[in-house]
């Protein structure tokens, strides 16, 4: 299939945000999603990004059956590994459903990982559901591990009003 | 006992941040993972663009370690992005020498994360811990943190630069 891989733009944000409503739909929890194109435009595309993004677009008549050209991103920002340094964090890979099977979001891993080794990065790092088995397969088939299940690593998260007594120095 | 400051790390802490990066690592069975030197936490942390920030506790010289160190604590973190509900706060490595403990120092070290988190509008704080670690998680828990992996099936991936070589070039 005809396919190209660039970098997100500003223009982008419209069908990012789409499509990051269908990957949480897919994950089952839509409900989560408080980030609207506008936090993505401000967070994304000002002097200092949180995350950058690269787009997967067909041709005008490949496009989906509702009229999208864009059919798949990747989300991914820079982090540090205490052990190794320079790492990439790749936060999203998602493709349309009527587009899979035919390498894009292979090539979108490809253009994350190449564009982390040019950084200087040496690992790329990133979470998967347990119960996405096609997901698993994949990441498996393109020589990932799982860090939670060889070294028991869990991830943890602090939120919301745990969040605030933390910063008032209560327990 | 129990004076201490926190700080931002200055460029002169490379070498205690690589001391206790290693002393962290060795509790946690890892040591020989630790590929990282001085010169990368250098150029990497304090250049225009740095991949991390790093705050220090430091004790006054009358309270120096056993071994002769002022600078007894630290917490590495930076900045990530959830594309649902926006900026994160990620706690790469938390630590405070063994001589050291019980003096309220992890506790300021993470309120002050915690401010920070607040003040640029964090969603919230994320980290690692590993399951055989009952005491942090004991700590963090009592701080109202959540286990992701546990509640959410989260798995942590990871490719190595091998790896990636081989998936940038297909």
């Amino acid at each position: 299939m005809d396919f190209t891989i660039r970098a997100a733009t500003l223009e982008d944000c419209k069908d990012i945000s789409r499509m990051i409503l269908e990957l949480a739909e897919f994950e089952k929890v839509s409900d989560h999603v408080k980030i609207t194109q506008r936090d993505l435009e401000q967070d994304g595309f000002s002097k200092n990004p949180f995350f950058h993004g690269i787009i997967a677009e067909v041709p005008e008549h490949l496009k989906s059956r509702e009229g999208h050209t864009k059919v798949g991103y990747s989300l991914y920002f820079y982090m540090y590994s205490s052990w190794k340094g320079r790492a990439v964090y790749m936060e999203d890979l998602y493709v349309m459903p009527e587009f899979r099977g035919k390498g894009i979001g292979k090539a979108l891993m490809a253009k994350v990982s190449q564009l982390g080794l040019a950084a200087g990065c040496t690992q790329l790092n990133f979470t998967v559901l347990d119960w996405n088995k096609s997901s698993l397969d994949f990441y498996l088939k393109q020589g990932c591990w799982d860090v939670t299940s060889e070294l028991g690593y869990h991830c943890m998260r602090c939120e919301g009003e745990a969040l605030q007594h933390l910063a008032q120095g209560e327990l | 006992m129990a004076k201490f400051i926190l700080r931002k790390a200055e460029p002169k802490d490379v070498s205690d941040i690589l001391r206790l990066i290693k002393e962290l690592a060795k509790f946690e069975e890892m040591e020989e993972q630790v590929v990282l030197t001085e010169k990368e936490l250098l150029e990497d942390g304090f250049g225009d663009h740095p991949f991390y920030h790093c705050v220090v506790a430091e004790v006054p010289k009358d309270n120096q370690s056993i071994e002769g160190y002022t600078v007894v604590g630290f917490a590495m973190y930076y900045f990530t992005y959830d594309p649902w509900i926006g900026k994160l706060l990620y706690l790469e490595d938390f630590y405070v020498m063994k001589e050291f403990r019980g003096y309220g120092m992890g506790s300021e070290i993470l309120k002050m994360l915690s401010e920070t988190a607040v003040k640029t509008r964090c969603s919230g704080m994320h980290f690692i811990v590993a399951e055989w670690n009952t005491t942090s998680i004991e700590f963090y828990k009592r701080r109202g943190a959540s286990d992701l992996s546990h509640e959410e099936g989260w798995r942590l991936y990871e490719i190595d630069k091998c790896n990636l070589l081989k998936m940038s070039s297909k």
